[in-house]
């Protein structure tokens, strides 16, 4: 007869938090600087504030979109934080004080709902309702696509920040700096709400309002569909190697393998240990670690070829609205909805 | 279905069309010290501004999904700007939503149902149409929106009334009520109604269904003309004039007295026994005036024996108006001695329009939910509103259901306790079948 040891949940499963920092309101964005040394939120109240890495102290706070802000990202080749919101403007700040760079318009009065750095930082992408734009990172204009057939709902870069995916109702396309147009379709009958681009280029997966997630595989074309969530998969991440993608769209994590013949035909791996359901999810910078948050508070890492049962465990203060890895994956942070960013020190976690 | 714990934020869906005056009556509501805290979110152009409301500069946004299936077509700018409010929700108690003029409130009103996000944390409380009395004839005749938009409605604002002759506005009225038979009409002059006329209605909440104890009670009369003669007792004919209708359904019945309400009360009568199956009667075919409900043939012979046992006032209601019925004795005309005209509103010939059911025999269950579903399915891309409380057989509470399309939700409600039981169904949609709908529900009684 095997031993059988019953364990009470032990205190070195609960990562105890480096600091806790109220930045106003529901936060709607968070990003760290490339340098590590900064967090920088922006809340639903429309502010932006850099917050120390170190201990949670406040370096700046502007307050650049009244009514709300909707996004915040900081340039991987430093110095930069763009910011987009409600007031129908995405802005260019200094990131060492926050002052404004550059507006960045979207002519007109609808939300600017996106902004993302490219990753080599070389351009930035916005996007209000169906049109995205593409910038340089000075702030000057590259592209502007016609509209697409409704507001856009995600966007993802390719790794070698030549090509961004667009997803919205009725597909995604493809648009590319080279050719300074779009270069790829992928048509589908339904509402796209999410995507997210595999680091070695070969998928782009995509969340849909009926909740499925949908995928295509960029060389062939080729397409399937991952069904059965209760909810929509609005969070999706990739590991560092492209063979895990995480999906939200429950109250547990499912993580769908690509490798071998998979992931059609294959079943996924389930994590359980959200008690509501995932809001959040993003893989470590290489480690083939999650980070998970949910409407429960509680943010969770995992090691999902390892085991389905979470490696630590944490709490933010509300429903966990956005998580982060810091670029040397020491350091995990979280918003919530009561306007807390917190902070981990996550070194030790996971198999190198 | 809402309970004491629900804890989320009611939200009113306004439409109507452009220069109807939904923005007088938003701005009534913002500036009104009211004591409620309310979230508007514009969404019209060419209207005067806000300065309180969040104006959404967004493009409606119909999301249909791979399925093709209707009811779970949502709009998308809704979802994404209501996820955006409620990021702050802890700033107002409900929201107030304005459509664009031409929108079609079926799929604002499934977001609410469809649409988990919003689903979790916003309740549709109802949809308020706002309707300009002297120009909402011209758009009933040109545009399906308007017809939506008031059939939709748990509450239409008839506004601008202080531009309408009395009698125009009875029209409209009259008219508003035959399309929609569920929605509370109220009269206003510059968007000038009581707030919780408006807001707090409960449209949607079954457990306030029977408050809203709907207009079609007052009655929707299958019948169009009433025919009232005082025969001794004795053998006559009826007879009728050529007609372009194959059948048409008639019943006769005694009137017990000879004013307006002895009149009303046998209209009533008549109103309940045409929900009974019509027994077919070719000409020739002797009618005894009493409980039953006839198919006349119309394409035969038109002439029927007609049997009085007592003398008395008996009106003939006829399904057509334009067929003048006669009755002679001997080749003589007995005088009509009084006539009634019904259902004013179907002279419009809508295609929109609201069919109401009154049945005091119990519903069985295992019958009516099947008929129920199978029709939702079927019709519900015509169906846009339905709303019931049923007396099911065996059970001793009420059992009340409200649908959207083909979205249902449904479930027990208070017992019957004394008061009389009876099942009473509306449905609002277009083109619909009411002797089918007629047929098909009487098949579900026990």
């Amino acid at each position: 007869m095997p031993d059988v040891i019953a364990r009470a949940p032990s205190r070195r499963f609960e990562l105890p938090a480096a600091w806790s920092v109220d930045v106003g309101e529901y936060v709607t964005g968070l990003a760290w600087s490339p340098d590590g040394a900064r967090v920088v939120a922006c809340t639903a109240e429309g502010r932006v504030t850099a917050l120390d890495a170190r201990d949670g102290g406040a370096a700046w706070s502007a307050l650049p979109h009244p009514g709300g802000a909707l996004r915040v990202a900081c340039s991987p080749a430093g110095g930069r934080v763009v910011s987009a919101g409600q007031d129908g403007r995405a802005m260019l700040l200094d990131g060492a004080t926050g002052t404004s760079v550059a507006t960045l318009p979207s002519g007109g009065r609808a939300w600017v709902e996106h902004a993302q750095w490219s990753p080599t930082g070389a351009a930035l992408a916005t996007a209000s309702q169906g049109v995205v734009r593409l910038w340089n990172a000075d702030g000057s204009p590259l592209l502007e696509t016609p509209p697409h057939a409704s507001a856009v709902a995600a966007m993802s870069w390719r790794r070698d920040g030549r090509e961004l995916a667009v997803a919205c109702y009725g597909g995604v396309s493809v648009w590319s700096l080279d050719a300074v147009g779009m270069t790829r379709r992928f048509e589908w009958k339904g509402s796209l709400i999410s995507a997210a681009w595999s680091p070695d280029g070969e998928v782009i997966a995509c969340g849909s309002q009926d909740c499925t997630v949908h995928f295509w595989r960029v060389r062939s074309g080729r397409d399937s569909e991952m069904s059965g969530y209760p909810l929509k998969p609005r969070a999706l991440a990739w590991d560092a190697r492209s063979t895990l993608l995480a999906t939200s769209g429950a109250v547990d994590i499912t993580v769908w393998r690509f490798e071998g013949k998979g992931p059609e035909g294959s079943a996924p791996l389930d994590l359980q240990g959200h008690q509501a359901p995932v809001s959040e999810l993003a893989f470590h910078p290489r480690k083939a670690v999650l980070a998970s948050g949910g409407g429960d508070a509680s943010v969770l890492l995992w090691e999902p070829r390892r085991g389905r049962k979470p490696l630590r465990y944490a709490f933010a203060r509300d429903v966990v609205s956005q998580v982060a890895w810091s670029p040397d994956g020491a350091s995990l942070a979280a918003g919530d909805a009561s306007g807390h960013v917190t902070c981990w020190r996550v070194a030790d976690v996971g198999a190198p | 279905m809402e309970d004491k714990g629900d804890t989320r934020v009611p939200v009113t869906v306004l439409t109507g069309f452009l220069g109807a005056g939904k923005t007088t009556l938003l701005n009534r509501i913002l500036t009104e010290d009211h004591g409620r805290r309310v979230a508007v979110i514009e969404n019209e152009f060419g209207e005067i501004g806000i300065d309180q409301a969040l104006v959404i500069n967004a493009d409606e946004e119909i999301f249909e999904m791979n399925n093709g299936c209707i009811c779970c077509t949502v709009r998308g700018d809704l979802i994404r700007i209501l996820g955006g409010l409620m990021r702050r929700r802890d700033r107002f108690d409900r929201i107030l939503l304005e459509t664009t003029g031409m929108a079609d409130p079926g799929p604002v009103a499934q977001t609410f149902f469809v649409d988990e996000d919003v689903r979790s944390q916003l309740r549709l409380d109802a949809i308020v149409t706002v309707v300009d009395a002297a120009h909402v004839a011209l758009h009933l005749d040109d545009s399906e929106e308007c017809r939506q938009q008031i059939a939709f409605a748990d509450v239409v604002v008839l506004n601008k009334t202080d531009l309408v002759a009395p009698e125009a506005l009875d029209a409209v009225e009259a008219r508003v009520r035959t399309m929609n038979a569920m929605a509370r009409v109220h009269r206003a002059e510059r968007g000038r109604v009581p707030l919780d006329a408006v807001l707090d209605v409960g449209g949607f909440d079954l457990a306030r269904a029977l408050e809203a104890k709907p207009t079609f009670l007052v009655p929707e009369y299958p019948f169009e003309r009433a025919t009232v003669w005082s025969p001794e007792a004795g053998a006559y004919a009826l007879t009728l004039p050529p007609a372009t209708d194959a059948t048409m359904s008639a019943l006769l019945v005694a009137v017990d007295g000879a004013d307006d309400d002895a009149l009303a009360k046998a209209a009533d009568r008549a109103l309940r026994l045409f929900s009974h199956e019509a027994v077919e009667r070719p000409g020739g075919a002797e009618l005894t005036p009493g409980d039953a409900h006839w198919s006349l043939r119309l394409d035969g012979p038109r002439a029927w024996p007609v049997r009085f046992e007592a003398g008395g006032r008996y009106a003939l209601f006829t399904e057509h108006g334009e067929y003048a019925p006669m009755l002679t004795r001997d080749g003589a005309l007995a005088p009509v001695v009084a006539t009634a005209e019904y259902g004013a509103g179907h002279s419009h010939d809508e295609t929109v329009t609201s069919v109401g059911i009154h049945e005091e025999r119990a519903v069985d269950p295992e019958r009516f939910n099947p008929w129920l579903r199978e029709l939702l399915r079927e019709r519900g891309a015509d169906i846009f509103r339905s709303k019931g409380i049923l007396n099911v057989a065996g059970a001793d509470e009420r059992f009340v259901f409200q649908g959207v399309h083909m979205l249902l939700d449904g479930g027990p409600d208070r017992p019957w306790g004394d008061a009389p039981r009876a099942s009473d169904l509306v449905f609002i949609g277009r083109n619909l079948d009411r002797e089918a709908l007629n047929a098909g529900f009487r098949r579900c009684l026990t």
